[in-house]
């Protein structure tokens, strides 16, 4: 059995990728922490719950960091709608949020099995950043972080230059990425393309018939559109579940490299740039193994698989 | 009912002297010790800390071991010309029998403000990360602290460690914006009044004559920082009094003058670290924090004598 912890600020694609790792048979959830950033804390620990709920499971959802380490909240329901899920306004879930703080929750965890947690992180990284300051020793506890986060050398979508994980917290993010713990960067532009979900893609899930394929498709209600007009992107775009299928599978991502990556927290115009040294110009020891390129074929199947 | 504080430090010729000052403080009762790099590595001033208590025959008080690092920036070069390569003049004491406990520092001082809601002091008087990812591991603290008084800052003067900024400020200064954002009771005793009090060789020769065993080890220690303090002011074995005043704050408050403005600081560039009182709140909506402008320094003086020779 394989143990993951996930990190999330759960809207619509995050609920995907939280399903995809709870309905997959070889691993154990073992915490979600909740983290300010698409949503609110409360409301993405609320859909969260709602999709433990759904999949039978009865995960611990911490409710973590409601605000970025420096900056003001920046906030993305103009993308996911405002419940997160697509206006789909889902019931109060049975499963109350776990008691504790997140962040030591984590560390609690990580510190009971060193070696075996795998870290997926989904949203903004304020909750794994204070976990790491507070208790550096888990940097060699935890074997592997996939981390959807950042555009490596590419466009960003909040801004020309930043995706908006990294955007929302760039110094949570170079504290992550500054810390030694093991981290494959999956950038925005994985699920952009091919990547996406396309008309006949989303009637195939919708064939389905399952309530988790449903769920998939309902929740990114308003995300669908507003991919399309925003960024001018056809079909459903999902992060967080291409992160979460190559944390699954890591042969989805076909091509990597490690280079330093840093992040920019000075300047207005580029703050929360994924910075990657592809020709080693800085001298600086590689830190991040960057995702270069994704089996899209691989990915949807995943997906698919976990959706059926 | 004693006053209970944690102290948070990165001993530290001064530091020395502050937490002395507050061990022999019969009001206070100190809860803990929390370390943090600035003066010195971490390791070091985390044995400081250790050695200090034992020195004063209080081992009971738990030290908790803090941030190695700043929050964001990386690690500046240790200052080795204030304090010494082990924060303590070089003279490197017997390590310490105790430990630090388990928890860190920014652990610890949630818990502590938890169990006693309203009636913990923070006084941070080294660079402010601990008392930073306390508050974002538990926002919750901001409402149930009593208050913080911080060494930091340089709010009308010149800075220490850069023409605008002083040292605890510029080590961290995301972890100052934060703590001093947090809308929480801040006091700030800056430099604008630890540069106006000053410790003489006479002063220090007063202190050491006590029979106070625990004034020998400032004997010692404090050449060094003296040193530093002729080579840089040219002060001629004066020095300057800045964390034991954060400790004279929170025991008589009347010894200063303060006003309420928010504080922001500089974070990035040459004036990074910089504290800028917006007087006039031209800036975006900030919490008003207490900043000491002007001391009667005699009045300070006297006080950390009489602690020290008691």
């Amino acid at each position: 059995m394989r143990h993951f912890w996930i990190d999330t600020d759960t809207a619509s694609d995050d609920a995907v990728a939280i399903l995809m790792a709870l309905r997959w048979p070889d691993i154990q959830v073992d915490g979600i922490s909740v983290v300010a950033g698409n949503v609110h804390v409360e409301v993405g620990a609320k859909n969260a719950r709602y999709t433990v709920d759904l999949c039978g499971k009865r995960t611990p959802v911490y409710i973590g960091s409601d605000h970025p380490l420096v900056r003001e909240p920046f906030w993305g329901y103009f993308f996911h709608g405002q419940d997160g899920m697509g206006n789909m306004n889902y019931p109060e879930p049975d499963m109350p949020a776990a008691m504790g703080n997140a962040v030591e929750a984590f560390i609690d965890v990580v510190r009971k099995r060193p070696g075996e947690i795998t870290l997926i992180t989904l949203g903004p990284l304020t909750n794994i950043a204070i976990a790491l300051k507070i208790a550096p020793d888990i940097v060699n506890k935890i074997p592997m972080c996939y981390s959807m986060a950042g555009a490596a050398a590419t466009l960003g979508n909040v801004t020309p230059a930043a995706e908006f994980n990294v955007f929302v917290d760039p110094e949570a993010a170079k504290i992550v990425f500054d810390s030694g713990l093991p981290i494959l960067m999956v950038g925005w532009e994985h699920c952009r393309g091919e990547a996406n979900l396309v008309e006949e893609e989303i009637a195939l899930v919708r064939s389905f018939r399952t309530p988790y394929g449903d769920f998939a498709i309902d929740c990114n209600a308003h995300a669908i559109p507003t991919n399309q007009q925003w960024l001018g992107e056809p079909g459903l775009s999902l992060p967080d579940p291409v992160t979460m299928a190559i944390a699954i599978d890591p042969g989805i991502c076909i091509k990597r490299g490690k280079h330093f990556v840093d992040v920019e927290t000075v300047s207005d115009v580029t703050r929360g740039m994924t910075v990657v040294d592809q020709l080693g110009v800085t001298k600086k020891e590689p830190n991040i193994e960057v995702c270069w390129q994704i089996n899209v074929k691989q990915w949807k199947e995943l997906l698919y698989q976990t959706l059926k | 009912m004693a006053e209970k504080i944690i102290i948070d430090t990165d001993p530290g010729i001064d530091d020395s002297i502050a937490i002395l000052t507050a061990l022999q403080s019969p009001e206070l009762q100190i809860l803990g010790l929390t370390s943090i790099f600035g003066n010195a590595e971490i390791e070091k001033t985390t044995q400081n800390a250790l050695r200090l208590i034992e020195l004063a025959g209080k081992s009971s008080i738990p030290v908790a071991h803090g941030s190695a690092t700043p929050l964001v920036i990386p690690l500046l070069e240790i200052a080795m010309q204030v304090h010494g390569g082990d924060g303590l003049g070089n003279t490197n004491p017997a390590p310490s029998k105790g430990k630090p406990v388990e928890k860190s520092a920014a652990e610890f001082i949630v818990d502590c403000i938890q169990v006693n809601p309203h009636e913990v002091t923070l006084l941070p008087i080294g660079p402010l990360t601990n008392i930073a990812l306390a508050l974002k591991l538990e926002p919750g603290i901001v409402g149930l602290v009593k208050q913080i008084i911080i060494m930091g800052g340089a709010i009308s003067t010149a800075g220490n460690i850069s023409p605008v900024a002083e040292a605890n400020f510029y080590h961290d200064p995301h972890a100052a914006g934060i703590v001093l954002g947090a809308g929480w009771p801040v006091v700030i005793v800056s430099l604008d009044v630890t540069h106006k009090t000053v410790m003489t060789q006479s002063y220090l020769d007063e202190i050491y004559g006590s029979k106070n065993p625990l004034t020998d080890f400032l004997k010692r220690i404090l050449p060094y920082y003296q040193q530093f303090h002729d080579q840089f002011y040219g002060m001629g074995g004066a020095i300057h009094t800045h964390d034991p005043s954060a400790v004279c704050y929170l025991l008589d408050p009347g010894l200063y003058q303060t006003e309420n403005v928010p504080v922001h600081i500089e974070t990035s560039g040459l004036c990074m670290g910089q504290s800028i009182a917006d007087r006039h709140h031209q800036w975006q909506n900030h919490p008003d924090v207490k900043v000491c402008m002007d001391v009667n320094a005699a009045g300070v003086l006297s006080l950390i004598k009489n602690r020290l020779t008691q």
